[in-house]
């Protein structure tokens, strides 16, 4: 037993990617929340292919990649806050247009020929291939979103459980959208270094919507959505070492495992205790 | 200005797309009044586990995407039963569910060999009859589930808080339109490619509901609005040679930016306007690298679909043969959308010459669809050494490189023709049913002279006046090649045996290694798919294998990205310095531009990453 715990311990890539994804769990496990609760998700699977343009340009004026796809993402993040503000739109058709239209004019621009060939995948990396300066990095940026999430807690609660009382409480909705926006795009941007698409996405909405699942009190919501990010990771990552499967699927199985138990749960919860509203 | 829709493929293409703009029209309205842009995405992208499954077992991509539209619907509908989850995260959940799905079947249970994504190929300029008839069902069956089902979702789309509860009959017009969406996003998916599946189904029904909010008007203002931005964008592609799909995405972008424009209050007109001009600039900057290629002389038309056929048929063809070739330098066939220029090199083309295998499976469909009269010939089918492909294991590789490395074999090319047409025997009778053969056989220069051969033979057959030429020229690349064989041979028998252990990204490169007796320990990646993962255990026992044999490289591929392979690297001791060339030759300007030079550099980075950086091949 304790061999099977130990054994992975002692190979340094599988370290990594274990510190990797604990870093990056406890901040989209909270994160995750806000954009589970302001029904974010759309933007959380796709946004970072909006970053796309960015990077072209940034490769075509020898920019570094990374900044490229920092300001990509970001103008998509904001074009998608006011394409829902401005138009009568949901957000989940204000971010089919813009991340639509972002990643065909992207194509279009990498066919220049001085554009570096697979430039849409430079950016996306694998769990098991990342650096200890990759970790450092994700782990500067989650104490930034961390504290911004700390500070803007009681608006986001005010905006995002009643939409009726922003003036009551002196809050620009808009702004405050632009500033979550901001955050889930920096989230992400680093997110996918290290984790690649498929698993930013699902880290990013799986454990808030199981910890949804078995609470509507945001305090205990956000706890058990960080605590189910660290240990599906970590499940995963020794279920990837064990059974040999692909890593970043392997986490993404063990995450919707726990969604199905919570769901589980939170029906047999929903049973007992008779409705009462 | 209207001469670019005589040509038959943009016309087909132009059919495809307004028989598109119906379902287009009519579901895209449902799918925006009832805010199921997501669920539209996601079908398209989940399509992934069915084309690795439809490629595994060998049935049509199409029926693996239509499949797994309705496993994707019915785990929707079934995870939407909970009350406490919003559609969007079930949506999110569902979709991430397949995706999984998706990486462990292509890298841990089929060891898929290519990038399964091409084959749903979808392209507006190579459209078949196939694809028409798929077009034309969905423009029916959205027509019959409108004339059905309109009263119901009508009155459900103004009901929002109720929408995700699965109770009482309207579950079933629920699940309806879930399906129909499903169905027609399908068919637009497996005609178009999963990008403008948004541009069409999503963003002019957003546009038009900005003008109304009737029903019949904004459904009939959708169609009209798909038709006109399908064939504004068409015609745009054809002209500025750029892939259709992008083009209509960015089209159908700047017509939503401008309505808002139109429809927004003065203070944010401004931010409108500035987005509008963003969108119009980017695609007037895309759409600046237009080039012909049209030259009209009497050489004989060829198309060459990678870059290392390319090559070889310019070095036989010479000056009587104009070459096209479709895919650049480092290019992942993963991204490959045709380009106008391209459709017409096929259609205009009096031969083809693919490579064959995974590599290019597209080119058959473009040569069918661009209504091409050519001759296709498939290089791999007459090659004297062909091995297994797909996930090999380590074991059967060694003893395999051991067995194909008879003394004797690099010194007579006759020779070792003969003793790979026993390997490849051999290897058939290995070979499990249904086991499909590695692409990658122009790493073996005797298949590659071979490849010259029947090159040769198709040239003269379509152009018997030229043979002469033909023959010279092949006769010339042979002795090029022959040398090149010895000069590698040479090189890697003077490394010792010990030391030729190859260690690399994916398995590209075992022609290399069966011909010059390099034994395979391992690759990082267990398969070609792009999509496809390695495991945490499969990695460590790699740098488990690595530090017990000694190995000193790890060689990374040009064209994909090595920050797995640094990782392997960097436990070990390793160095990734030296990379090789897998799929495709270098770019122009490289000494790896001609198959000559990228055997010369792939020989060399190997020889100094087996020497610990100290011997290379001293090629001049």
């Amino acid at each position: 037993m304790f061999d099977l715990l130990s054994e992975p311990l002692a190979n340094g890539t599988t370290v990594r990617a274990l510190a990797e994804i604990t870093v990056l769990g406890v901040v989209s496990g909270a994160i995750g929340c806000w954009i589970v609760l302001y029904k974010l998700s759309y933007s959380a699977e796709s946004l970072a292919h909006g970053m796309l343009p960015g990077l072209v340009i940034a490769a075509l004026v020898g920019a570094p990649l990374l900044l490229g796809g920092a300001v990509g993402i970001l103008i998509a993040a904001v074009l998608v806050v006011i394409a829902t503000r401005t138009s009568t739109e949901t957000a989940d058709t204000a971010i089919a247009v813009v991340i639509t239209a972002l990643f065909g004019a992207g194509i279009l621009l990498a066919l220049s020929p001085s554009s570096p060939p697979g430039i849409q995948d430079l950016l996306f990396g694998d769990l098991l291939g990342v650096t200890l300066t990759d970790v450092a990095i994700a782990g500067a940026v989650s104490l930034t979103v961390l504290a911004a999430l700390w500070t803007l807690h009681e608006r986001l609660l005010a905006v995002g459980f009643d939409k009726g009382s922003e003036r009551s409480i002196g809050v620009s909705v808009t702004s405050l959208n632009l500033i979550l926006m901001g955050l889930v795009a920096v989230t992400i941007l680093v997110a996918v270094q290290g984790l690649g698409t498929l698993l930013v996405a699902a880290i990013l909405v799986g454990p808030a919507a199981a910890a949804r699942q078995v609470t509507r009190q945001i305090g205990p919501m956000i706890a058990i959505s960080v605590a189910v990010a660290v240990a599906a990771g970590i499940a995963g990552i020794y279920a990837s070492y064990h059974l040999r499967t692909a890593a970043g699927a392997s986490v993404v199985v063990a995450l919707l495992a726990f969604y199905l138990l919570a769901a589980l749960a939170g029906s047999l919860q929903h049973r007992q205790i008779p409705v009462r509203r | 200005m209207l001469e670019t829709f005589t040509l038959p493929y943009v016309q087909e293409g132009l059919i495809e797309i307004l028989l598109l703009s119906v379902p287009a029209g009519l579901i895209g309205t449902w799918i925006v009044l009832r805010g199921l842009a997501f669920y539209s995405h996601a079908i398209g992208t989940a399509s992934f586990p069915g084309l690795v499954l439809a490629d595994g077992l060998g049935f049509p991509a199409a029926l693996g995407a239509f499949g797994m539209a309705g496993v994707f619907t019915a785990v929707s509908a079934l995870l939407a039963r909970s009350r406490r989850a919003a559609a969007d995260s079930v949506t999110a959940l569902a979709l991430v569910a397949c995706l999984a799905a998706g990486v462990i079947l292509a890298s841990d249970v089929f060891g898929s060999g290519a990038n399964v994504d091409t084959l749903l190929f979808g392209s507006l300029l190579a459209i078949g009859s196939m694809d028409l008839i798929l077009a034309g069902s969905a423009a029916v069956l959205a027509i019959i589930a409108t004339r059905l089902f309109s009263a119901h979702w009508l009155a459900k789309g103004f009901d929002e808080d109720s929408a995700t509860g699965l109770k009482s009959n309207s579950a079933w017009f629920d699940f309806a339109l879930l399906a129909v969406v499903a169905l027609t996003v399908t068919a637009t998916l497996s005609a178009v490619g999963a990008l403008l599946v948004a541009a069409l189904m999503v963003i002019p029904a957003a546009t038009v509901r900005m003008f109304t909010r009737r029903i019949t008007t904004l459904q009939a203002g959708t169609v009209l609005l798909v038709a006109a931005q399908g064939t504004i964008g068409l015609w745009l592609s054809v002209e500025t040679n750029a892939p259709p799909g992008a083009t209509i995405a960015v089209v159908s972008g700047v017509v939503f930016a401008l309505a808002l424009v139109l429809r927004s209050s003065k203070r944010s007109r401004k931010l409108g306007l500035a987005a509008a001009a963003i969108g119009a600039s980017l695609v007037v900057a895309g759409c600046g690298g237009g080039g012909d290629s049209d030259s009209g002389t009497d050489k004989v038309r060829a198309v060459a679909t990678t870059t290392q056929v390319a090559d070889i048929v310019r070095a036989v063809g010479g000056e009587d043969v104009e070459v096209t070739q479709i895919l650049q330098p480092n290019t992942d066939p993963h991204d490959y959308e045709p380009r106008p220029s391209d459709v017409a090199a096929f259609a205009d083309a009096e031969i083809v010459f693919k490579s064959g295998g995974h590599l290019d499976e597209w080119s058959e469909q473009l040569v069918d669809d661009s209504g091409s009269s050519a001759i296709v010939v498939d290089l791999s089918t007459n090659l004297p050494v062909q091995l297994g492909g797909g996930a090999h294991d380590h074991e059967g590789e060694k003893a395999h490189s051991e067995e194909a490395g008879h003394e004797g074999e690099k010194a007579h090319s006759e020779e070792a023709g003969h003793e790979g047409e026993k390997a490849h025997s051999e290897e058939a009778g290995d070979a499990h049913e249904g086991e499909e053969t590695d692409p990658h056989w122009w790493h073996d220069p005797v298949n590659v002279s071979a490849a010259a051969g029947e090159v040769e033979t198709a040239l003269i057959k379509t152009d018997p006046a030229g043979e002469a030429s033909f023959t010279a020229n092949t006769n010339t690349f042979r002795t090029e090649v022959e040398a090149l064989n010895r000069a590698i041979a040479k090189c890697f028998d003077s490394i010792p045996d010990g030391q030729r252990k190859l260690v690399t990204d994916h398995d590209a490169l075992g022609y290399f290694a069966n011909r010059y007796d390099i034994e395979v320990v391992g690759a990082v990646i267990p398969a070609l798919t792009t999509e496809a993962q390695p495991s945490a255990g499969d990695l460590a026992e790699l740098e488990r294998t690595i530090k017990a044999e000694n190995v000193k490289a790890v060689f990374p591929e040009s064209s994909y990205s090595q920050k797995l392979a640094d990782a392997v690297a960097r436990d070990t001791g390793a160095t990734t310095e030296y990379s090789l060339y897998g799929d495709t030759l270098g770019p122009e300007d490289s000494t790896a531009a001609t198959w000559i030079g990228m055997m010369q550099e792939n020989a060399n980075s190997m020889a100094l990453g087996f020497t610990g950086g100290e011997q290379d091949c001293n090629f001049n």
